[in-house]
């Protein structure tokens, strides 16, 4: 019998949360670390120990959903919404442009994908491959069963949206 | 907008992507004919295309440096309370002790994390907290207040000064048996009265028994499970299965694994999982991943208790098999249940006060079998002859019953759970024994007869009195003191 989705997620997200933390411990701050690397090492110990229970690409899609909820939950513990709030447009346009992660805007990041959920499952889980644990083009295609050429368009098209829910909308929905 | 009003969204957005500006624009014109929000909608995704830079191109990273939620310092003010000491990190944050100014005691202060604060989630605490606060039982970890303090979560509950059960297996060493049944005594009856209540603990583990230092022990964390950080995602805003179940998958019955939300009946197969590594030292689901225990919580059997220690009592041993099977309708209903099955138990251990009087009752006979040999004895000198053949079955019966007797009052003394199967195995010897003693007795009167009236009738009444005790009086001592109707019942 394999395990339900329920199950497997929560491990999934358990394992994920624990190394994390694990690693932040060890790392001094200003260092980052991909969740490529993360999501990797959680496959290789389930493979080990689960092969029946391990198909690659389910397991990409729960551990993609799972980094979301970790980094977001992350940045909700660090005030990240109030710091978001507190931005001018033009540092805004330029935190969302610029090319470094800025966790500030994971919590309305958050909350536009789940709008675009809404309207398109796909479309979160391309931003959750691509963004959340860093697949590439190809990777994420596979994991997707879809043409990389596919991806790459279905890509642009979220980060549109996103961009255009984010810059638009500084303040936070009330919660 | 409609799904298909998306789809056609995405396509001329796609189709786009792949055409230079001045014929896009044409194109596009053609293909959205008047319709002019689909129009307006594609070419202001178009246009955020363009401006989006480099805007989530790198993937997201893990910082180090993880948040903490600032400390508090011994000697400062929160409220009424003033900060002794930090005590520990628990799920939801860090946990000091504390000095309650207003009543002068001491209370456990726990500091909720930040994250746990949006006015949603401070009303769910708030209402864990008030049922948590109604529980009032010697074994449950009281919950005084929850308290709002310059915008900071803190729950004060008992300061209970101890070791976790989990502590305690750290230490290594098997409980005796004496303390594995009265910890489950303990565990199951402070369990009982929550789930009478109507609350249940929904995380029961070794982390969540304290053991204080007066000896008592105490569940903490009542109706918390559900606020740990592994469970908030289901407090959040969106719609996701994410960690929507709280609480320790080594601890969790299978259909919380599933998703149900804990129950009395989840709480059973807790304290079976607790009970079970509590006693033997080992995860009756051990796996060296979560993803394996899960998988061994979810399909395969644990080993009986009595594989791993035989020697545990046989009604512990069926109760905590029980508490964990699969199904939540075969296990005990609540922890009520629990304790009923386990004061089955307790009619085996003498009710202290009626099992003197099974004691009184069994030196009395001890005397009464000297009695019989030194009047039998004294009949032989008398009479002689068969006299002397009476005196030797009444002497070599009495010992052997005194030993009998003798052996029983010793075993009550240092291995009573052992009693009732050797009550059982000597019941038969003792009855054949005492009667034989008193017919032996009764021939002696006899052939005293008329010539020695007074001794005769003495020895006679001895006799009678021997057969009555062991066929009357006996029986109702025990049964009065072991709760059993007769020796023969199992």
């Amino acid at each position: 019998m394999a395990p339900n989705d329920a199950v497997f997620e929560t491990v999934v997200y358990g394992e994920l949360r624990r190394l994390a933390a694990a690693y932040m411990r060890r790392e001094r701050p200003g260092q980052t670390l991909q969740p490529t690397a993360l999501v990797h090492e959680v496959y290789m110990r389930l493979a080990k120990t689960e092969p029946a229970w391990t198909d690659r690409n389910h397991f990409l899609g729960i551990a993609a959903r799972s980094m979301r909820q970790i980094l977001v939950d992350r940045a909700r513990a660090r005030g990240a919404q109030k710091r978001w709030a507190g931005m001018d447009r033009v540092t805004l346009t330029e935190s969302l442009v610029g090319a470094g992660h800025d966790d500030a805007m994971l919590p309305a990041l958050d909350e536009a994908l789940s709008r675009l959920e809404q309207l398109d499952p796909e479309q979160a889980r391309i931003i959750e491959l691509r963004y959340f644990i860093g697949l590439s083009v190809e990777e994420a295609a596979d994991a997707l069963t879809m043409s990389p050429a596919t991806l790459k368009r279905r890509w642009a098209l979220a980060r549109a949206w996103l961009f255009r829910e984010l810059s638009r909308d500084p303040a936070p929905s009330q919660s | 907008m409609t799904a298909t009003e998306w789809v056609r969204v995405r396509d001329l957005f796609e189709r786009l992507l792949d055409q230079s500006e001045p014929d896009a624009l044409a194109w596009l014109d053609r293909e959205a004919g008047d319709n002019i929000p689909l129009r307006t909608e594609v070419l202001s995704l178009l246009e955020h295309h363009k401006k989006a830079g480099v805007f989530l191109s790198e993937p997201a990273t893990v910082e180090p440096a993880p948040y903490d939620d600032p400390s508090l310092e011994p000697g400062q003010v929160v409220g009424p309370y003033t900060i002794i000491r930090e005590a520990g990190r628990g799920g939801m944050g860090r946990v000091y002790v504390a000095s309650d100014a207003r009543l002068g005691r001491m209370v456990a202060l726990k500091a909720v994390r930040s994250q746990l604060a949006d006015s949603a989630q401070r009303d769910r605490l708030r209402r864990e907290a008030r049922a948590a606060a109604a529980l009032t039982h010697p074994g449950i970890c009281t919950v005084y207040a929850l308290e709002d303090l310059d915008g900071d979560l803190f729950i004060a509950s008992e300061f209970i000064e101890g070791r976790t059960l989990r502590q305690e297996m750290a230490d290594g060493g098997h409980p005796s048996l004496l303390n594995a049944v009265n910890t489950a005594r303990d565990i199951a009856a402070a369990l009982a009265a929550a789930h009478a209540a109507g609350i249940a603990h929904g995380d029961l583990k070794p982390d969540n028994i304290m053991r204080a230092y007066d000896g008592r022990l105490k569940i903490l964390d009542f109706g918390l499970a559900r606020l740990e950080p592994a469970s908030q995602a289901l407090q959040g805003l969106h719609d996701t299965r994410l960690g929507a179940i709280g609480g320790t998958p080594g601890y969790m019955a299978p259909e919380q694994l599933n998703g149900r939300p804990p129950d009395a009946r989840a709480d059973v197969f807790g304290f079976g999982v607790l009970m079970y590594e509590y006693i033997c030292g080992t995860h009756p689901f051990n796996a060296s991943t979560p993803l394996g225990i899960a998988a061994r919580v979810l399909e395969s059997d644990a080993q009986p208790i009595t594989a791993v220690r035989s020697d545990l009592p046989q009604t512990l041993a069926e109760v905590i098999d029980r508490c964990l099977r699969k199904s939540a309708s075969e296990r005990f209903a609540s922890a009520g249940e629990i304790v009923r099955a386990l004061s089955l138990d307790t009619h085996e251990a003498p009710r202290a006060r009626v099992a003197t009087w099974w004691r009184a009752h069994q030196l009395i006979v001890m005397g009464l079998y000297l009695v019989a040999s030194i009047a039998a004895w004294q009949i032989k000198e008398l009479r002689g002859g068969s006299a002397t053949a009476l005196f030797l079955t009444v002497g070599i019966a009495a010992t052997v019953a005194a030993v009998f007797r003798g052996h029983l009052l010793f075993t009550e003394r240092v291995n009573r759970p052992g009693l009732t199967p050797e009550r059982r195995r000597t019941a038969p010897i003792t009855l054949a024994v005492d009667l034989l003693i008193a017919a032996a007795l009764g021939l002696d009167g006899v052939m005293l007869g008329l010539s020695a009236p007074l001794p005769a009738v003495l020895t006679l009444a001895l006799s009678v009195g021997l057969a009555l005790a062991r066929l009357i009086v006996e029986p109702s001592t025990t049964a009065a003191a072991f709760g059993e109707t007769s020796p023969n019942a199992s």
